[in-house]
């Protein structure tokens, strides 16, 4: 499926928005997935849907159709960092603070709770602009491996036999893919203080 | 430290960072960091990384997702949201075009005569396209000369509302030719004459369309600038 047409989606076009939100659902139902699935499954669907919506607004901003998609996944992120955010405060009752220990021992995750996303500090267009340096910054290699060590816990010796490389050059990899990593966040200083602030 | 310290540190320090460091190879990092308490940072530096990679790559993974149909309740709601958006602005202006047709609509219905001199008069009756211009010059001599004002003063004349700026580096023009105004009208053109270069450039946007186009200022400026503007008129006619 290809991008839409966006001065027809500035336009109004109804279906010019069909294509568009048939395009895009895949993005937002991923990202309200990632952050929404252990916790608030049934509410996937509802937030994804709702990030569609806040994008017919938004997208009167943009200057390129390729925009929507890293756009859209930000105000997903962000809409379902906000519905966790209600829903452990409802749990907890109004107006009461946890630590996220505290969460993560409740809740029994083994990851952050998304409420306490340091990506929820930064603003839609931000986000959207990081995500986007970020794809084009990090080759799809530098990106599997970064997850397979980071998020399916996998050890340099899985990782070596995964990918067919020398155990020796596993760290490598990983640094190369740290560095760059890290210099899309040096672009963003005044974020990365900010990130690297609440990741202390 | 020598390059294969370093290595060993990194993969020591990678593996603590992800909770996969043995015993034996945390108790090595500790003794590094307890001989280089400078690698602290290093480590510190380096926990941040993982923690945005965690973070990040799911994001960055989910953006290039294609799978999956979005369902067909949502298409009813997502469609209102369209029409409550934009739709609003469209009758908005649908009902100013029909309000300037209406009080001349009496004029239609007379004799033939009448019908011709309608069609002359109408034209000038219905509403002007909505243009929103901004003018600069950019003269990197950067003083003030008897030819400048003269320039000035056909720039001002030329486009007598509008704003207009000059500029003696290219890099601040550069930055005012990416600020747009936020209340963009439907048609917004930034006209620049480049003193050295010799033209006039012109960029705009129509209907969320980008335009350009350079005129070479050759038998005069005022010539140019005619040209700039008939084209700046244009666009904004075009539909």
């Amino acid at each position: 499926m290809e991008a839409p047409d966006l001065s027809a989606l500035q336009r109004g076009n109804a279906d010019a928005w069909d294509a568009a939100f048939r395009w895009l659902w895949p993005v937002v139902f991923a990202v309200a997935q990632t952050r929404l699935g252990p916790f608030l499954p049934a509410d996937v669907e509802d937030v994804a849907i709702e990030s569609l919506e806040e994008l017919v607004e938004a997208a009167q901003t943009v200057k390129r159709a390729e925009e929507l998609k890293p756009l859209v996944a930000s105000i997903a992120h962000n809409r379902a960092v906000s519905r966790l955010r209600e829903h452990f405060a409802q749990k907890r009752g109004g107006g009461q603070t946890e630590s996220l220990e505290a969460r993560q021992e409740q809740e029994g995750a083994p990851e952050l709770a998304g409420g306490d996303s340091p990506l929820a500090h930064v603003g839609r267009g931000e986000l959207a602009a990081l995500l986007t340096e970020l794809q084009a910054e990090l080759k799809p290699e530098q990106r599997a491996l970064l997850a397979d060590f980071f998020l399916h816990g996998l050890s340099y010796e899985q990782i070596a036999a995964k990918h067919g490389l020398a155990m020796g050059s596993v760290g490598v990899y990983l640094k190369r893919g740290l560095e760059a990593l890290r210099r899309v966040g040096e672009r963003h200083p005044e974020r990365l203080k900010e990130l690297e602030a609440f990741l202390r | 430290m020598n390059p294969m310290n370093d290595e060993r540190f990194f993969d020591l320090a990678m593996k603590a960072v992800a909770q996969q460091a043995t015993a034996a190879e945390q108790a090595e990092l500790d003794g590094l960091l307890a001989s280089r308490p400078e690698l602290r940072t290093e480590l510190e530096q380096l926990r941040s990384a993982a923690r945005l990679a965690k973070e990040a790559l799911p994001l960055v993974s989910a953006t290039e997702a294609t799978a999956g149909e979005l369902p067909g309740y949502a298409r009813g709601r997502l469609q209102t949201k369209v029409r409550e958006t934009y739709g609003a602005a469209q009758t908005a202006q649908k009902e100013e075009t029909k309000e300037a047709f209406g009080s001349w609509r009496w004029l239609l219905g007379l004799a033939t005569a009448t019908a011709v001199l309608a069609l002359i008069v109408l034209p000038s009756l219905l509403p002007k396209p909505r243009v929103s211009v901004q003018v600069a010059m950019l003269d990197l001599a950067g003083t003030t000369r008897g030819a400048d004002t003269n320039e000035v003063a056909l720039l001002r004349q030329a486009w007598q509302d509008a704003p207009f700026e000059s500029f003696t580096q290219s890099t601040k023009l550069e930055d005012w030719e990416k600020t747009w105004p936020k209340d963009a009208k439907s048609t917004t053109a930034k006209i620049i004459y480049d003193r050295s270069a010799g033209e006039v450039r012109v960029i705009g946007r129509h209907k969320g369309k980008p335009f350009q186009k350079t005129f070479p200022v050759e038998k005069s400026l005022s010539d140019a600038l005619k040209l700039a503007s008939d084209l700046v008129r244009e666009v904004a006619e075009a539909k």
